[in-house]
């Protein structure tokens, strides 16, 4: 067993555990987005990032192990600032459409934003606009809403083993692409939503969806 | 001008890990990586067609479309923009009527914007080819242009 002081107290954890496990298994809730517990841990999307004491900069909980002596902090200050920055940054690129959004109160980004108080990002805004991918008869794309978590091309690998998606382009031009950036139309996709209930957004739907009662709890606004 | 065919770079690249560098090959024989290659190279690596695309976009040094005789490729990364590197781009844009992405009709030169090439010290900098200039002004982009046939 490892001891690891998590918030001020000691707990005990496993080897081989991440930072992210130990808090779920003690009751301490840390925000995530591009993880799930199905897949494989990027770190992408630094939202569930902890200040650990000792460390350069913040760490993602989801991939970082536990050690002897780690002093994790979930919810300090400097982390919290982070946290809200990040959502900021996103929001900044997504379009504000969440008002006709399929995906409404379901939307984990939404909800993120929710939970932190984050409103109207301080950055510049600055949109990517894609075409609606709507040529497949069992999946339409919306890349204009994508936050690139890259769950849909992590699910599509380690759960279906079909490797549909990839990412391609650098930094802001980022993009989740189908073979060489063809919109998508795939016969493997027929009798699989995967992808979808992966995606946190709405840039993943059934094409029969619109019109059916969202099943889920609700979303609580503050304020 | 290929001396090697690309049957032949595929047999001397055998697994994943050896995508880049066969990406690298093909585009130093080939002076671009052609788009019909990339289900082969994907095939023949055992990788999925998207996953070799977005590494071949992802990396500024390989380009989708041929490029001139000459490649200037310049630093668009932070310590280079803070030192006025969308200067240097305009003087390039000036003197050759061209912007980035494209090439001259003589097929001389070809613009391309790159992220960090490494001489954050000497900013901005640019690489026309394998040779790095650095510490740049508009005054000196003349002068380093001349000596490119």
């Amino acid at each position: 067993m490892i001891t690891v002081q998590l918030n001020g107290s000691e707990v005990q954890g496993r080897p081989g555990m991440t930072i992210l496990e130990l808090a779920q298994e003690n009751g301490i809730d840390i925000p995530t987005l591009c993880y799930r517990s199905e897949l494989n841990p990027i770190g992408a999307c630094r939202i569930c990032s902890v200040e650990v004491e000792g460390a350069r900069t913040l760490v993602a909980s989801c991939h970082t192990p536990i050690a002897p002596g780690m002093a994790i902090h979930t919810h300090s200050p400097k982390v919290l600032q982070a946290r809200k920055s990040i959502v900021e940054l996103l929001l900044a690129s997504h379009p504000d459409a969440c008002l006709v959004c399929d995906k409404a109160n379901l939307c984990e980004l939404r909800k993120l934003a929710a939970d932190l108080g984050v409103g109207l990002p301080r950055f510049r805004i600055r949109k990517r606009y894609y075409p609606l991918e709507d040529v497949s008869p069992y999946i339409v794309r919306d890349l204009t809403k994508c936050i690139l978590c890259q769950r849909c091309v992590r699910a599509c690998r380690e759960i279906k083993k079909q490797d549909v998606f990839a990412i391609a382009y650098r930094g802001f031009d980022s993009k989740v692409v189908v073979d060489q950036d063809q919109p998508l139309d795939k016969e493997v996709c027929r009798d699989c939503d995967v992808c979808i209930s992966f995606c946190p957004v709405g840039a993943l739907t059934k094409r029969e969806e619109a019109l059916v009662p969202k099943k889920g709890i609700p979303l609580i606004m503050k304020g | 001008m290929a001396d090697k065919s690309l049957p032949q770079l595929l047999a001397s690249y055998r697994e994943r890990k050896h995508l880049l560098a066969l990406l690298k090959e093909i585009q130093e024989v080939y002076g671009y990586l052609p788009g019909e290659f990339i289900p082969e190279i994907a095939r023949s690596l055992g990788l999925p067609v998207a996953e070799v695309y977005g590494v071949g976009t992802f990396y500024s040094f390989l380009s989708a479309r041929l490029q001139g005789r000459n490649v200037i490729r310049v630093c668009k990364s932070a310590p280079c923009w803070l030192k006025n590197c969308e200067l240097i781009v305009e003087t390039l844009k000036r003197e050759l009527g061209i912007g980035p992405g494209e090439t001259t009709r003589d097929g001389r030169f070809s613009l391309q914007l790159t992220n960090c090439i490494g001489a954050c010290d000497q900013a901005p900098a640019m690489m026309i080819n394998d040779t790095t200039y650095v510490d740049l002004t508009p005054e000196k982009i003349p002068e380093i242009l001349g000596g490119y046939k």
